[in-house]
């Protein structure tokens, strides 16, 4: 081969690989918004700025696939998603979950505790802490990740910020008010539901785990309501020690437990633990809540309803605590 | 002679094989540079809360300076010394230019660390691969432009007619790069440097597989085609197959950057032709590796006495084991369980280390005591880095692998990413140790290099 055929022959396959595989789909496809794309603010720009500088896309993606059941496959990407956004920050990596609905997922006080140090609130992450970075610039990056999700996100947050007064007004009104509220917006058939399963060891082993992965931070080690996470969030996170007084009925907390843990607390920095924990995990997590902060277990109760106990399974000795049954 | 002469000489020399040894050293500093800030990055994953609180040690501000450094400053510079020997030596005259390609190498290293500086403090265009900021990517053109017109002045002034298949990898190598870069960083829109929508995936995708298929990849083969005939004492095995497999890539490779992109929302046509051409990848890969296997074939004796040889034999078995891997999880099906997890950074390590790196410091040691004039200080510590680096890049590509299948198969079953995390531990602990015993090697290289230069004892080649 000459030269000439290497340079100008490679150069040929090159740009006709360039007009087919770039130019071709630049010229196809228009940069059309989707049905819930909106414009960004100036916040919001700042902030995504911030996400570019921090490397934050090297850990979280910015679109969901139809098999990401647990990642908000409720809406799976779509190209007009991204329009005007230079660049688009799809990433290719997912050590993070994805981001790309994470607009109204949590509050804002959430994102505080977070940011500040992602071990407050979850236990178990990697994510690096962003503590270097001011006040402002945190609350931008808030913005930001608040936005993510478009029009679908504004509703999102929208509700939260609605319950977030409510929570907030609730929570001057004293501890007590405070639970009464909370327990108010629980439906009539979980508040009478005791839990279904005995706390026996093997249940508050898996319940103790199951704590220090996704709770400790912040219902603290005690169930006091005081993790590393407490001081950012407002309201607080529960001292369980103030159900004791506050049973439903005075004798009911199991569904109680559940469904908050299984829903979260909409307007508070309680998450839903939907996607994380299967049912029987809520379960075994709601024995270790009742058992060692409450002091109080209310199986069994009622075992009409469910039939899959494990029978002959007895409950420990309780540790201190006096364990009431009817 | 006037002082500013003398500076001239001092920074530009001019004679033979100045700028060879230099990109060879460059080589050797950024290998221990890049696997470090890679060490800080696995750390990170590992205990998340050692480094809190300083910014520049932040895992997505190290993370780019890492891919970087490793990959230009590393890879790419060890590869280019070698080629700046080689092709003179094929085409038998002496480099064209050499002030040149000093300036080249002078500008490449500005680049290496400005960008080993700015990534970590933040400056970044958020592309995956197209990272720098737009000065540091004029200087990285500048620096292949001087290259280019180097090796291009070469060739034209040679005494050999006709044209080794190095050449073409080596002369195409520096000039794909040249004229890739551009595009790939959109350069005319600074200081974003990225197309608008969604359509950027496509131009950052396109860009960056062609830096490893364009770039890394023809600089690591014309180092192969030379030096494993050389140590085998024998004519490459096949001619036409050196055609078919330098064709086959040009018109592969630029077509498959989408497999990227296969759960994203980019267009299905583009998608399909990428994972045919990625299939199809089989023909070049296996054309370069059939020939140079059976140039050694008979030969394995002079290979087994010969530290470049092995790294060089190393280079080409992970090639085989990368070209296996990627048509495969070019497959919709299988990147279903391979996208988004450590599966790919055990391909991405395999690849640039394994293959790409191993290549580059076989003509390392190869080719530095020739441009050096000096025998290698210490064969057994050439050995050392050897084993510390292929146990090392081993080591990552059993762990990354099981991590990403049990991501992906969590995920696939409805598990949360949360849920991976204390799952993967055991394995992100493991990588940071396989990673200690690659910077060992770095540092063990970097030692016999710089040992080499001062203590080798002096010879004529
Ligand atoms: C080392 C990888 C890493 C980096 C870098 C990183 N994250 Fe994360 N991120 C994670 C992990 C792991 C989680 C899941 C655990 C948790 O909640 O912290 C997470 C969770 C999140 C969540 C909560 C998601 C949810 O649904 O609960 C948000 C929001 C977030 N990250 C935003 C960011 C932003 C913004 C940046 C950059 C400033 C960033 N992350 C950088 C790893 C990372
Ligand atoms: C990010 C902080 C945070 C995490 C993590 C968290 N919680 Fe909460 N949790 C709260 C806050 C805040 C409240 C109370 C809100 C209020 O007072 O309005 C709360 C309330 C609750 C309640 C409501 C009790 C009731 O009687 O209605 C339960 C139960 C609960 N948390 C259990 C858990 C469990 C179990 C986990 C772990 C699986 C957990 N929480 C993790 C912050 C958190
Ligand atoms: C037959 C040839 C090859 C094919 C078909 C192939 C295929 C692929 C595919 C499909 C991916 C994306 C995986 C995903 O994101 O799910 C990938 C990633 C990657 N490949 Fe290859 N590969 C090949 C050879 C190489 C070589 C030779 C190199 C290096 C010299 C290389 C370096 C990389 C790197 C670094 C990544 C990671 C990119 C990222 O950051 O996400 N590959 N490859
Ligand atoms: C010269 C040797 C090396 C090369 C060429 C190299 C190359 C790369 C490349 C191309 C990536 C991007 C992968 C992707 O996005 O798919 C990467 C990521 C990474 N590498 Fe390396 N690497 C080398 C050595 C090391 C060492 C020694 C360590 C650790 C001790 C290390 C740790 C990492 C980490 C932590 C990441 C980020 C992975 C993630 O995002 O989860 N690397 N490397």
């Amino acid at each position: 081969m000459t030269p000439a055929v290497v340079i100008i022959g490679s150069m040929a396959l090159f740009w006709a690989a360039f007009l087919g595989v770039v130019v071709i789909p630049t010229v196809t496809m228009p940069d059309r918004p989707s049905d819930t794309w909106r414009a960004t603010s100036a916040a919001e720009e700042r902030g995504r700025r911030l996400y570019i500088a921090d490397g934050c896309v090297y850990c979280h993606s910015q679109y969901v696939r139809p098999q990401d059941w647990a990642e908000g496959a409720q809406r799976i990407a779509r190209a007009g998603d991204y329009a005007r956004q230079q660049p688009p920050l799809l990433g290719s990596e997912r050590t993070g979950p994805d981001l790309s609905q994470q607009g109204g997922e949590h509050p804002d006080d959430w994102h505080r505790a977070h940011f500040t140090n992602p071990r407050h609130t979850s236990p178990a992450s990697v994510m690096p802490s962003f503590s270097f970075r001011s006040a402002a610039q945190i609350a931008d990056l808030t913005r930001y990740v608040q936005s993510l999700g478009g029009k679908d996100a504004d509703l999102r947050v929208a509700r939260q910020q609605h319950w977030k007064g409510l929570a907030v007004a609730a929570y001057a009104n004293g501890p007590d008010a405070n639970v009464a509220w909370i327990h108010s917006k629980v439906p009539e058939v979980w508040r009478k539901m005791p839990n279904p399963y005995p706390a026996t060891e093997a249940s508050l082993a898996r319940g103790q785990r199951i704590y220090e992965l996704y709770c400790v931070g912040c219902h603290g080690p005690s169930g006091d309501g005081r993790g590393t996470a407490q001081p950012y969030l407002d309201p607080p996170p529960l001292n369980f020690a103030l159900l004791r007084r506050n049973l439903i009925e005075g004798k009911y907390i199991g569904g109680v437990l559940y469904y908050q843990i299984m829903n979260g607390i909409t307007g508070t920095a309680m998450p839903y633990f939907k996607t994380q924990l299967e049912s029987a995990k809520i379960w075994d997590v709601s024995n270790y809540v009742a058992y060692n902060f409450i002091g109080y277990v209310d199986y069994p109760l009622r075992t009409d309803q469910i039939d899959a106990a494990y029978e002959n399974a007895e409950p420990p000795p309780p540790k201190g605590f006096v364990k009431d049954q009817p | 002679m006037t002082p500013l002469n003398r500076l001239l000489d001092q920074f530009l020399p001019a004679h033979e094989h100045s700028a060879a040894r230099r990109f060879l050293v460059s080589g050797a500093v950024w290998f221990c540079a890049g696997t470090l800030w890679g060490l800080i990055g696995a750390m990170h994953l590992a205990a998340p809360d050692f480094f809190r609180g300083i910014p520049w040690l932040e895992f997505g501000r190290i993370r780019p300076a890492h891919t970087t450094i490793v990959l230009l400053g590393f890879v790419t510079s060890a590869l280019i010394g070698a080629t700046l020997y080689i092709l003179p030596v094929v085409l038998r005259t002496k480099l064209y230019g050499e002030r040149v390609a000093n300036l080249g190498m002078w500008v490449w290293n500005l680049a290496m660390l400005s960008g080993c500086i700015s990534l970590p403090l933040g400056y970044t265009q958020g592309r995956e691969y197209a990272e720098l900021v737009f000065p540091i990517d004029c200087l990285v053109v500048i620096a292949f432009l001087c290259l280019t017109y180097s090796l291009v002045m070469t060739v034209a002034t040679r005494h050999e007619n006709v044209l080794y298949v190095s050449v073409w990898y080596g002369l195409g190598g520096v000039l794909w790069t040249a004229v890739l870069w551009v595009p790939g960083n959109v350069m005319w829109r600074p200081p974003g440097g990225a197309m608008i929508g969604i359509v950027d995936a496509v131009w950052l995708w396109w860009y960056g597989h062609n830096i490893f298929g364009l770039a890394t990849t023809p600089m690591a083969v014309a180092v192969a085609y030379y030096i494993i005939p050389r140590i085998a004492r024998k004519p490459l095995y096949s001619h036409t197959l050196s055609l078919i497999g330098f064709w086959t890539l040009l018109a592969l490779y630029t077509h498959i950057g989408a497999h990227h992109l296969l759960q994203a929302p980019v267009p299905t046509w583009l998608k399909t032709v990428s994972v045919i051409d990625s299939v199809a990848m089989v023909v070049p890969v296996a054309t370069v590796l059939v020939n140079l296997w059976l140039t050694m074939r008979g030969a394995l004796r002079e290979f087994a006495d010969s530290w470049p040889g092995k790294l060089i034999f190393a280079g080409s078995i992970w090639y085989l084991i990368t070209c296996i891997q990627g048509p495969l999880q070019s497959l919709p099906s299988v990147q279903r369980h391979t996208h988004f997890n450590n599966w790919v950074i055990g391909h991405a390590h395999i690849a640039v280390l394994g293959f790409a790196g191993m290549t580059a410091l076989g003509g390392l040691w190869y080719v530095l005591p020739l441009v050096a004039r000096r025998k290698v200080y210490s064969q057994p510590l050439i050995g050392l880095q050897y084993w510390l680096v292929l146990i090392g890049v081993a080591g990552f590509f059993v762990v990354l692998t099981a991590a990403g299948l049990i991501q992906g198969e969590v995920w696939n079953n409805g598990g949360t990413v949360y849920r991976t995390l204390p799952m993967i531990a055991p394995y992100l602990m493991a990588r940071a140790m396989f990673g200690m015993l690659i910077i060992g090697g770095a540092f063990i290289g970097l030692y016999n290099v710089v040992m080499t230069l001062v203590r080798g004892e002096p010879h004529e080649s």
